[in-house]
């Protein structure tokens, strides 16, 4: 412990703020006022070595510090993965390619399927669409034999057959609007059944009425509906093939 | 440099198929964990990627006319990937790692010639790519309307949020959140138009991440990253000669946004667009082709079907059904659609007698990342 009266205290033991804060030299004497020489001289010494000391110390720290920092940023740039971590990183790698392959595949399968799928439906509905069309040729063609005028097929006359083909028409018309309502009937039903299962999925609106084509003619495949083959149209096979392929196909 | 040998070293690591890109990216995310989120979960077509550019740089190193101008060109378009002039060296480092790992004579001169070489790649593309630091390194879109059109094509228009300039029949890269990291090329079916809007037509292929999420899952209100347009089918500003565009499904956008072209700039020019699809369910734009052709009095539109016996259209496959209208040997041709289909039409309008220099063809491939070096937009 430094003794505050002599102010000097024991040399091996570092010098501290508090030491000097709390130094306190001694009167010399009446006839010499002031501290004395050789108390002050001693002190000052003491602070000039602790000083040193403190300044060589933080060179040394500094230098230190640099080796350190150096061998730390060393570490990021020199030092490459180690085999084995990028063995470990290449496994795992592959392993989520792979999972990712057999998600796209099995989304690749389904999704063709669910087309094939869908393409057979539409040709099965086209076909349909030809033989109900054909009975219904082949139904006219019999009403107009037992027509008054028309005696035999190889005798008539270009008049004649434009008369049947205008009946045929007009059929056909009539066969495609009765099919139709038959259609609508069927879907209003399907929708009342439905409401009845689940009133709040019912719509507010009554279903369209037909001869009514929905906004913007554009195309023929996704805005065909029911309503769209208007009555006033001329009847031809892609129409008739629109009604029955566009039931098959989802809204769009 | 002693290209040789660097060449000879290359193909070594080339040679081990999958194994040179896989250790090159473990290492690289291994040392600069920070990029991996630059690159989509799956890696496999990535790796692909890699080596076969890489391999055509080498290809390419002692012709530096050639090689510049490809280098330019990545470097501009890497930065839609958020890539910066920091992350050259970390790649450089793992190349070089990837090419010692792989060759059992590596020598200090091969470490030495491969870092000249590579700085001198990368110099090329950071300074291209600051180069183009005055517009943005992507542009963020809105899409302000989506028509599912067909079972598996749907017509997207999108709206980009900064000005975004490109030609009529370029192709645009584009990125969805739904999608993250997986970039793919679609055209602009119209040329710029003032108020920006851009027509995307894109078809879900089975199975295809990108193209089946912008079909069924994208909305209006949806925001999709573009980055800067690419490609080379675009009308020749010095010739003013009749047209003759040859469509095979989706290939219909590059080439109606070049009768979008003729019809707001000019030269005045007849222009007839055959336009082939499967069957006639699948044409998907006939409504707006209608308008086009009512519009514009100097624009026939015709379809083929190639498996479609109902159909009323013309029967067989586009190339031959424009054959058959012929004689066209006076137009400029434009070809677009998937590989068989463009290279059938080519060559029969070959044998028809239009001159090579005359036809210029896109293939739409099942997945387009990107063009390849020598500009072709393919698989």
């Amino acid at each position: 412990m430094t003794s505050p009266q002599n102010g000097t205290g024991d040399a091996e033991r570092a010098l501290t703020p508090a030491d000097l804060r709390s130094l306190r030299f001694s009167r010399a004497s009446m006839l010499h006022p002031g501290y004395v020489d050789t108390e002050v001289d001693r002190v000052m010494n003491r602070v000039a070595e602790e000083l040193g000391r403190h300044i060589a110390e933080k060179a040394e720290l500094r230098d230190r510090v640099r080796a350190l920092q150096a061998q730390v940023e060393g570490v990021i740039v020199h030092e490459p993965p180690s085999e084995q971590a990028v063995r470990i990183l290449a496994t795992a790698q592959q392993t989520a390619d792979s999972y990712v392959a057999e998600a796209e595949e099995f989304s690749r399968q389904v999704t063709s399927e669910a087309r094939a799928e869908y393409e057979q439906a539409v040709r099965q509905a086209r076909e349909n669409a030809g033989a109900i069309l054909q009975a219904a040729q082949e139904a006219a063609g019999r009403l107009g034999e037992g027509a008054p005028g028309v005696t035999d097929g190889s005798q008539r006359t270009v008049e004649e057959l434009q008369e049947q083909m205008a009946y045929l028409r007009t059929f056909g018309q009539a066969v495609r609007v009765q099919l139709r309502s038959y259609l609508e009937a069927l879907i209003a039903d399907v929708e009342s059944e439905w409401g009845r299962a689940d009133p709040a999925a019912l719509p507010l609106e009554p279903p369209r009425p037909p001869a009514q084509r929905s906004g913007g003619d554009r195309g023929t495949t996704t805005q065909a509906t029911f309503a769209g083959n208007t009555a006033g149209e001329a009847p031809a096979v892609t129409d008739v093939d629109e009604v029955v392929s566009a039931g098959a196909k989802p809204s769009p | 440099m002693d290209i040789p040998a660097m060449r000879v070293n290359f193909a070594k690591a080339a040679a081990t198929g999958d194994e040179a890109p896989l250790y090159f990216y473990s290492h690289l995310f291994l040392s600069h964990p920070e990029v991996r989120q630059m690159f989509p979960v799956s890696m496999a077509h990535q790796r692909d990627r890699l080596f076969s550019a890489l391999g055509e740089v080498v290809a390419r190193v002692d012709d530096l006319d050639a090689l510049v101008p490809i280098l330019q060109q990545l470097g501009r378009d890497h930065r839609k990937f958020g890539t910066l002039a920091a992350h050259y060296p970390a790649v450089g480092a793992s190349l070089l790692a990837t090419l010692e790992h792989f060759d059992d004579h590596w020598t200090p001169e091969l470490a030495k010639d491969w870092t000249e070489a590579y700085t001198l790649v990368a110099d090329v593309m950071v300074v291209a790519a600051g180069e183009a630091a005055g517009q943005p390194a992507w542009w963020d879109a809105d899409v302000v309307a989506h028509e599912r059109r067909t079972l598996d094509v749907a017509v997207l228009q999108v709206r980009p949020q900064a000005r975004y300039d490109y030609r009529a029949g370029q192709s645009v890269s584009l990125e969805s959140d739904l999608r993250p990291r997986l970039w793919r090329y679609f055209s602009p079916a119209n040329a710029p138009r003032p108020d920006g809007l851009m027509e995307l037509h894109v078809k879900a292929r089975d199975g295809g991440p990108v193209s089946s999420a912008l079909v069924r899952r994208v909305g209006v209100g949806d925001v999709l990253r573009l980055g800067p347009p690419l490609g080379h089918l675009a009308l020749g500003p010095e010739s003013d000669r009749d047209l003759l565009l040859v469509a095979g499904g989706i290939g219909l956008a590059p080439l109606k946004a070049l009768v979008d072209e003729v019809a707001r700039q000019g030269p005045a020019r007849r222009v007839d667009l055959f336009a082939g699809f499967r069957t006639e369910d699948q044409i998907y734009d006939r409504a707006d082709l209608r308008r086009l052709a009512e519009e514009n009095p100097w624009l026939t539109v015709t379809y083929a079907v190639s498996d479609d016996k109902i159909s009323s259209l013309e029967q067989g496959a586009v190339g031959e059904v424009a054959v058959r209208h012929g004689p066209w040997l006076s137009r400029e041709v434009y070809v677009a659609g998937p590989t068989p289909m463009v290279e059938d039409t080519v060559e029969r309008l070959l044998r028809h007698g239009v001159p090579r220099q005359r036809i210029s063809s896109e293939v739409f491939a099942p997945s387009r990342p990107g063009p390849s070096v020598d500009g072709e937009v393919a698989e």
